[in-house]
């Protein structure tokens, strides 16, 4: 069956070619454009094959031997347990239970030490040096509108102001 | 250098030659070359069939069309009407005479597929002094 594809595409081949020349010297164009056409698919067709044949050759090469397969899949060494301590025993003491315990003490000790480190961050001395900072946005010592009209507004029968009172007082003026 | 190697570059040699010869061939043969033609007109016969066409073309006007299309290639105009002789044949007269390179490409291209559903043989491709 190959044989007689390979024959027919040749026999196509050849004959388009022939025909698109005999074409061509008669000055016959559009029958010269088909017999190229054939030509053309012909030839394409002709090299996809050989293509093919070349690529299952080397498929045939590179095929290996099941024998030598069975072989190398028997003698391969059994693949670790690495998580066997993972399971339940009844008899042995579980070592995930090591690492809980140690884990729970090694947080515990690293918490401790976070909570002396924060505690030291508060001293006198760091007291003194965030006041003397406030000092600078702090109100002035005379209050901020304690000019004589307002002191001598609140003398004025009726008048109640809590807020300017509260100043007052804090500048030492009632 | 082996015998089989020498014997590889001589075909390849041989092959590229006739390959040569054949494009310059090719190329004499599909050239346009004109010269002086003593005759008068050139007299053609031709017979055509007609295959699958539609129902209202005859092919007297399938003729008639592809003789007028590929009158169009070549230098010279027919003389008169196309003649029916009967039996698919049919004849016409071109003038001034086709020269030889003319005649080739009249001949070619009325032995072409050029309108579909017919085809013409020329018979007869004659000059008349």
């Amino acid at each position: 069956m190959k044989v007689i594809a390979w024959l027919a595409g040749i026999g196509t081949l050849v004959a388009g070619g022939f025909y698109m020349i005999v074409s061509l010297n008669r000055w016959e164009w559009n029958r010269a454009l088909f017999f190229g056409i054939i030509v053309l698919i012909a030839e394409v067709a002709l090299a996809t094959g050989l293509v093919l044949r070349r690529l299952a050759r080397l498929e045939y090469r590179t095929r290996v031997d099941p024998e030598v397969i069975n072989v190398l899949s028997e003698t391969r060494p059994p693949s670790p347990d690495r998580f066997a301590w993972l399971r339940d025993t009844t008899q042995q003491t579980n070592v995930f239970i090591t690492f809980l315990v140690g884990g729970g003490v090694i947080l515990s000790a690293g918490a401790w030490m976070v909570d002396r480190i924060a505690s030291k961050t508060s001293s006198p001395a760091g007291e003194q040096k965030l006041g003397s900072q406030l000092s600078r946005i702090s109100y002035p010592s005379g209050g901020l509108l304690l000019d004589d009209v307002t002191v001598l507004a609140q003398d004025v029968p009726g008048a109640n102001d809590d807020q300017i009172r509260w100043l007052l007082r804090r500048g030492g003026r009632l | 250098m082996t015998k089989a190697r020498l014997g590889k570059i001589a075909l390849g040699v041989v092959g590229l030659g006739i390959g040569v010869v054949g494009v310059l061939a090719l190329r004499e043969a599909t050239l346009s070359t004109h010269e002086d033609v003593a005759a008068r007109e050139t007299r053609l016969v031709l017979s055509g069939e007609t295959k699958g066409g539609e129902e209202n073309q005859t092919l007297s006007e399938m003729v008639e069309s592809q003789v007028l299309t590929c009158r169009l290639e070549v230098e010279s105009d027919l003389a008169g009407p196309i003649e029916r002789l009967g039996d698919g044949r049919f004849r016409a007269v071109l003038v001034p005479a086709l020269d030889d390179s003319n005649q080739r490409q009249f001949r070619g291209c009325l032995e072409d597929w050029v309108i579909d559903h017919v085809r013409l043989d020329v018979e007869a491709l004659d000059q008349i002094r």
